[in-house]
């Protein structure tokens, strides 16, 4: 039985990606009439139709990128909210799960405004119908198209109503995030008192931002340790365009980007701040204050230094008692365990990271039960 | 504290600038806008002659969330990371409670400046 409402919250999984289980399939009974037109013309002809939803296609982890003892009789991993239930939540004690598409997150790759707010909107609905209804434990993100800000804010709204929504995701384009055409779109989230989330799953697809800088890598291996430029770039564009001076409550996540890279982005922010100061005087306070305030990341995947002792400088450095929270990715492959990943911390670190943080910044919305 | 005559305030004012050593420490003289001041030239950052900087205004917001120049002639920029200080209190702009330079009292007594050390 769903616990959540009663028990106290001790554990929040702030990054769990549900699955199609027929891929873009499933978001056909809820794709506007306009859009599905269109998509079911082109699958209907006797070629099919390679139309997908935009990953990118060219690094192949040789261990597949999802879990294979998620496949419980036989089901596309992460697909069944009944199984995720018992194999995440029942099975590790969590007490909030906050759901994200893993199928939607290159949406940010597909030109077509229309096309791309009505896969967004169709993801919501399937979320909210599929998902949310079937566990209390559960929590969702909206997914946005930002090709629309205009459109992309009215989603907001529309769904910042079901107050089992507590976040936004913004998919990554071709331009950083920071820049004034997006403003709709923080002032829609401002005002709905929700964050803006970035993932990993955008980067690199055709026009979208070019992944890692410097040049094309070979591996898998490569291009996944470098995962993190891409959130570096845009974590110093929203820290350093006036989008906190206009938008002063607004709060942004960083999920699955990891945060070893963080420390140095700040170190040369801060400085470099202290000596063009009159380039952007609507960063009133150091950039690394401004982070702290205003920006969260997710543990997952957590970084694993030889000694304690490093692990326990970087966590003060990046102020991990208060900026991390716990994830677990489920159900892909680097998948942190609650019991595991953090391990190496002091108990009250610990627990402000699997806990007390993400309550703290998603509010009433993760905290109260959603009936 | 001694007070030191630096010069003639006429020929001051046209310099526009002037560094002196005063009781073993190099000090800045500047005129701008009718006000003088003095200030210590060894940025609090990491020792640079800072008073071989340029002296400006600056940018800041204003209420409205606009962009404006202000403090013309007021603002002291380190040669060396370019750090801004404000002449009148010796505060960085980017810092003011933590980075700050010494400054000393100009006074201006029959035609002549002093500076208080």
């Amino acid at each position: 039985m769903p616990e959540g409402s009663r028990t106290p919250i001790s554990l929040v999984d702030c990054d769990v990606h549900p699955a199609f289980r027929e891929g873009l399939r499933d978001l056909l009974p809820y794709l506007a009439k306009t859009a599905r037109q269109r998509i079911d013309f082109a699958q209907s002809s006797p070629a099919g139709s390679n139309f997908a939803l935009p990953a990118n296609p060219l690094y192949l982890n040789a261990g597949g990128i999802l879990r294979r003892d998620a496949s419980i009789g036989g089901i596309v991993p992460g697909s069944d909210p009944g199984v995720m239930a018992d194999q995440l939540l029942t099975a590790f004690g969590v007490s909030r799960a906050i759901l994200l598409a893993s199928d939607i997150l290159g949406l940010g790759a597909l030109p077509d405004p229309h096309l791309s707010g009505a896969i967004a909107r169709a993801c919501n609905d399937w979320l909210a119908e599929q998902w949310l209804q079937a566990d209390e434990r559960y929590r969702g993100t909206i997914v946005i198209a930002p090709q629309d800000p205009d459109r992309a804010a009215d989603e907001i709204v529309r769904l910042a109503a079901d107050r089992r929504f507590v976040q936004i995701y913004f998919p990554l384009t071709n331009a950083l995030m920071g820049e004034p055409r997006y403003y709709p779109i923080y002032e829609a989230a401002e005002e709905c008192g929700l964050p803006i989330a970035l993932h990993p799953g955008a980067e690199s697809i055709y026009f979208t931002g070019a992944m890692p800088a410097g040049g094309t890598p070979t591996y898998y291996l490569e291009w996944h340790t470098l995962l993190g430029q891409a959130f570096a770039a845009n974590l110093v564009s929203f820290l350093v365009q006036p989008v906190l001076n206009r938008f002063p409550a607004l709060k942004l996540v960083v999920i699955e980007a990891g945060c070893g890279w963080v420390p140095d982005v700040l170190w040369r922010l801060d400085r470099n701040w202290m000596s063009v100061r009159d380039e952007v005087p609507w960063v009133t306070d150091r950039p690394s204050s401004l982070l702290f305030g205003h920006v969260r990341f997710t543990t997952q995947p957590f970084i694993e230094p030889e000694t304690q002792e490093h692990l326990q400088a970087f966590c003060s450095i990046i102020h991990g008692d208060r900026t991390l929270m716990f994830s677990s990715d489920y159900p892909h492959w680097d998948f942190d365990s609650p019991n595991r990943a953090l391990s190496r911390l002091p108990s009250d670190v610990q627990q402000r990271i699997r806990a007390t943080n993400a309550l703290e910044f998603y509010g009433d919305r993760l905290s109260h039960s959603a009936t | 504290m001694s007070r030191h005559v630096i010069g003639l305030e006429r020929e001051l004012r046209e310099q526009g600038r002037r560094i002196v050593r005063l009781e073993g420490r190099s000090i800045g003289l500047f005129y701008a806008h009718g006000n003088w001041f003095a200030v210590r030239n060894k940025c609090p950052h990491q020792g640079a002659e800072l008073c071989r900087g340029t002296v400006s205004g600056t940018l800041m917001m204003t209420s409205q969330h606009e962009l404006a120049y202000v403090m013309d002639g007021r603002i002291l920029r380190c040669p060396w990371h370019g750090f801004e200080f404000d002449l009148a209190t010796g505060q960085s702009l980017a810092a003011p409670d933590r980075l700050r330079v010494r400054t000393y009292p100009v006074t201006v007594e029959d035609g002549r400046i002093v500076i208080t050390v």
